[in-house]
């Protein structure tokens, strides 16, 4: 490793890390209750409860999410070798949702039949599986269905992937007439992407799928800078192309539906934040994967703070999703454009 | 060319106005009255029926309830998916509360439609009026609108007087109102409880200001500790720990009772001091919420009730 490219990583990782703390600072400091932290930490009720019962695990939950989204869609930009590659636009977040949806729905079936199987199977473990099934198997329609003559076009992939995304809205909405009402209420919810309170256990749970998934592509970025390459120079530099970007795939997926599973639909992150990234440590992978990881935890942990904040005078609070949607859409039209307008130039 | 868009713009909405005007009158005579049934909030929509009506839909359950305990199951000829009292368990069914079928309603060729005013249904119970207008047989919709536990006690006088059985409908008002009366008796010199009443949990939707728990609660010798403007705000759960509630209602009926569990950064749930509601009686603004409204004075004040 050159001693200039670990001096940056180091620097990328240490920029990363200060935002991810700032934000976790900012979102643990304030709330829809004003609580005083020098209490909390004296274990003065209820500011501890508040503390370090909901604010700390949400910020982690968020972190989890953001970290997973924006390394998987920094991933997924190198696969399809266009910046406008993200989980959410490529369906890959919906078929999680499908998939833990599909798991739900046969959790509230199994209860009704009196089955014993009805309450393990709606349980974390099981719909995070399902989800990151629900995931690998749309990465993989969504990838094959994008080839055109052999080749992938990335217009097309990104095409499949948003007539994918309404396919799956459309099985949901159906799925929703089976559940009760209160479930179905609860899976919209989640589908909007909303990051609430979840136990220590499905926290530990989605951390490790998350951190396995995003160790992964990290340990693979010097391979996935050669996999941006055309197929035939990247195999004649000694990589087994099919291999590592059926690996690529499959841990981008897995992150993918570990977050879905935790999050729901929150969309946009894998856009944003690789973005951003890129502008900061530039494309090499071997930093732009880690920065992602930190600075989408950290823009999660902040979106996160800003749904619970901005809606206070309204006396209530929309899911995160919405507001990474909110930032999200415009910025993806914006690189839409501004691609489209140097490819224009290039020409 | 590029003049042709604003020109096209201005002929479609001069068309559009064109084709609204017409219905745009039965908009105004269906407009719900914007005040509650207990200060005369509700109208008849088409001529009042002249005969006792026979064949009755109704679009909202909690009408439907009225009319059972009225005793006039007869009467009914449709009622929503939702109704799940089991007198009317063998009747045809007219799409939803907030979506009713304008024509499963015309099939049961009815001589009276009672409605529920509701922003959602508006539309489809328009165009139902507009359909009765132009057939041969219209019918009146009698649209009621129930915000408070006020109207609720006002509402069976008004559906009594529509079916022509004045009576059952006074008697009936003054035995819901007699026993709401006998319930708030019943808390004289008893502690107020502070309660945060549970309608969903994930996402945490709590009963606030202007909801009808609010004011069940107020009945049953106990306050709502929600402020704010909402209804049923979508509540932070820190909110909610720093409230400190003496008992948590759950009134999330349709989920697992353990599911309270996610809720237990909250002392009151932490020490057990939750009620769990059996049904959903206290949302179903007509004799079920005063039926409810006993027990959940019974499940506030345990030492209290006998």
């Amino acid at each position: 490793m050159s001693g200039a490219r670990t001096a940056r990583l180091a620097v990328a990782l240490a920029a990363g890390a200060a935002a991810l703390v700032a934000a976790s600072a900012l979102s643990a400091a304030l709330g829809a209750q004003p609580i005083s932290l020098r209490s909390a930490l004296g274990g003065v009720e209820p500011d501890a409860t508040i503390l370090f019962s909901l604010r700390l695990p949400r910020v982690a939950l968020a972190a989890i999410v953001g970290c997973a989204l924006a390394t998987a869609g920094a991933a997924l930009q190198a696969l399809l070798r266009n910046p406008l590659a993200e989980p959410f636009i490529l369906g890959v977040s919906g078929g999680a949702a499908l998939g833990g949806s599909i798991v739900l729905v046969a959790a509230v079936a199994l209860a009704r039949l009196g089955g014993a199987g009805g309450a393990p199977a709606g349980a974390a473990p099981s719909v995070a599986a399902g989800a990151v099934a629900g995931a690998a198997i749309s990465t993989f329609v969504v990838f094959g269905l994008g080839r055109i003559g052999g080749r992938l076009v990335p217009e097309a992939a990104l095409l499949v992937g948003i007539v994918f995304n309404s396919f799956v809205a459309g099985v949901i909405t159906l799925m929703k007439l089976l559940v009760p009402a209160e479930q179905a209420g609860r899976l919209t919810y989640w589908l909007v992407g909303a990051v609430g309170n979840e136990s220590g256990g499905t926290l530990a749970l989605g951390a490790a799928v998350v951190g396995l998934a995003v160790a992964a592509l990290v340990a693979l970025s010097a391979r996935v800078n050669l996999l941006t390459l055309a197929d035939e120079e990247a195999a004649s530099l000694g990589v087994d192309v099919p291999r590592t970007r059926a690996t690529v795939f499959f841990a981008a997926s897995a992150a993918t539906g570990a977050a879905v599973a935790l999050g729901g639909m929150v969309g946009f992150v894998g856009l944003i934040v690789p973005h951003v990234a890129r502008r900061l440590v530039g494309p090499d992978h071997r930093l732009l994967l880690p920065a992602s990881a930190l600075f989408g935890a950290a823009f999660l942990v902040l979106a996160d703070a800003a749904a619970r904040l901005a809606f206070l005078p309204l006396g209530t609070e929309p899911p995160v999703g919405a507001v990474t949607a909110f930032i999200g859409g415009p910025f993806f039209l914006w690189l839409l454009r501004r691609t489209e307008a140097r490819e224009g130039a290039s020409r | 060319m590029w003049n042709v868009g604003p020109l096209a713009a201005c002929v479609a909405i001069a068309t559009a106005a064109g084709t609204a005007a017409a219905p745009a009158r039965a908009a105004d005579e269906l407009r719900p009255p914007g005040k509650g049934a207990a200060r005369g909030g509700f109208l008849w929509v088409g001529e009042r029926p002249a005969a006792a009506p026979r064949r009755v839909v109704v679009l909202a359950p909690s009408l439907t309830d009225v009319v059972l305990a009225m005793g006039l199951r007869d009467r009914l000829a449709g009622v929503t998916r939702l109704d799940d009292a089991p007198e009317v368990a063998g009747l045809p069914r007219v799409g939803g509360f907030l979506d009713p079928n304008p024509e499963a309603v015309l099939g049961l060729s009815p001589d009276l439609v009672l409605w529920v005013t509701d922003g959602g249904a508006l539309a489809a119970v328009r165009r139902i009026a507009e359909l009765s207008r132009a057939s041969r047989r219209p019918f009146p919709v009698l649209a009621i609108e129930i915000d408070t536990l006020a109207d609720v006690l006002a509402t069976p006088r008004i559906v009594g007087d529509a079916l022509h059985e004045g009576e059952r409908g006074e008697a009936l008002a003054r035995k819901l109102r007699d026993d709401v009366e006998g319930v708030r008796r019943r808390t004289a010199g008893l502690p107020r409880r502070r309660v945060l009443f549970v309608v969903g949990r994930e996402p945490l939707v709590v009963a606030g200001p202007g909801s009808f728990p609010e004011e069940l609660l107020a009945i049953c010798g106990a306050e709502s500790v929600v402020r704010g403007e909402r209804p049923w705000p979508v509540y932070p759960l820190e909110k909610a720990v720093a409230d400190d509630p003496d008992v948590v209602v759950d009134a999330a009926v349709q989920e697992p009772a353990d599911g309270i569990r996610r809720l237990a950064a909250i002392p009151a749930v932490r020490r057990g001091d939750v009620v769990r509601l059996r049904n959903d009686d206290l949302i179903r603004p007509g004799p079920r919420m005063i039926r409810g409204l006993e027990e959940l004075f019974r499940a506030l004040h345990p030492e209290a009730a006998r």
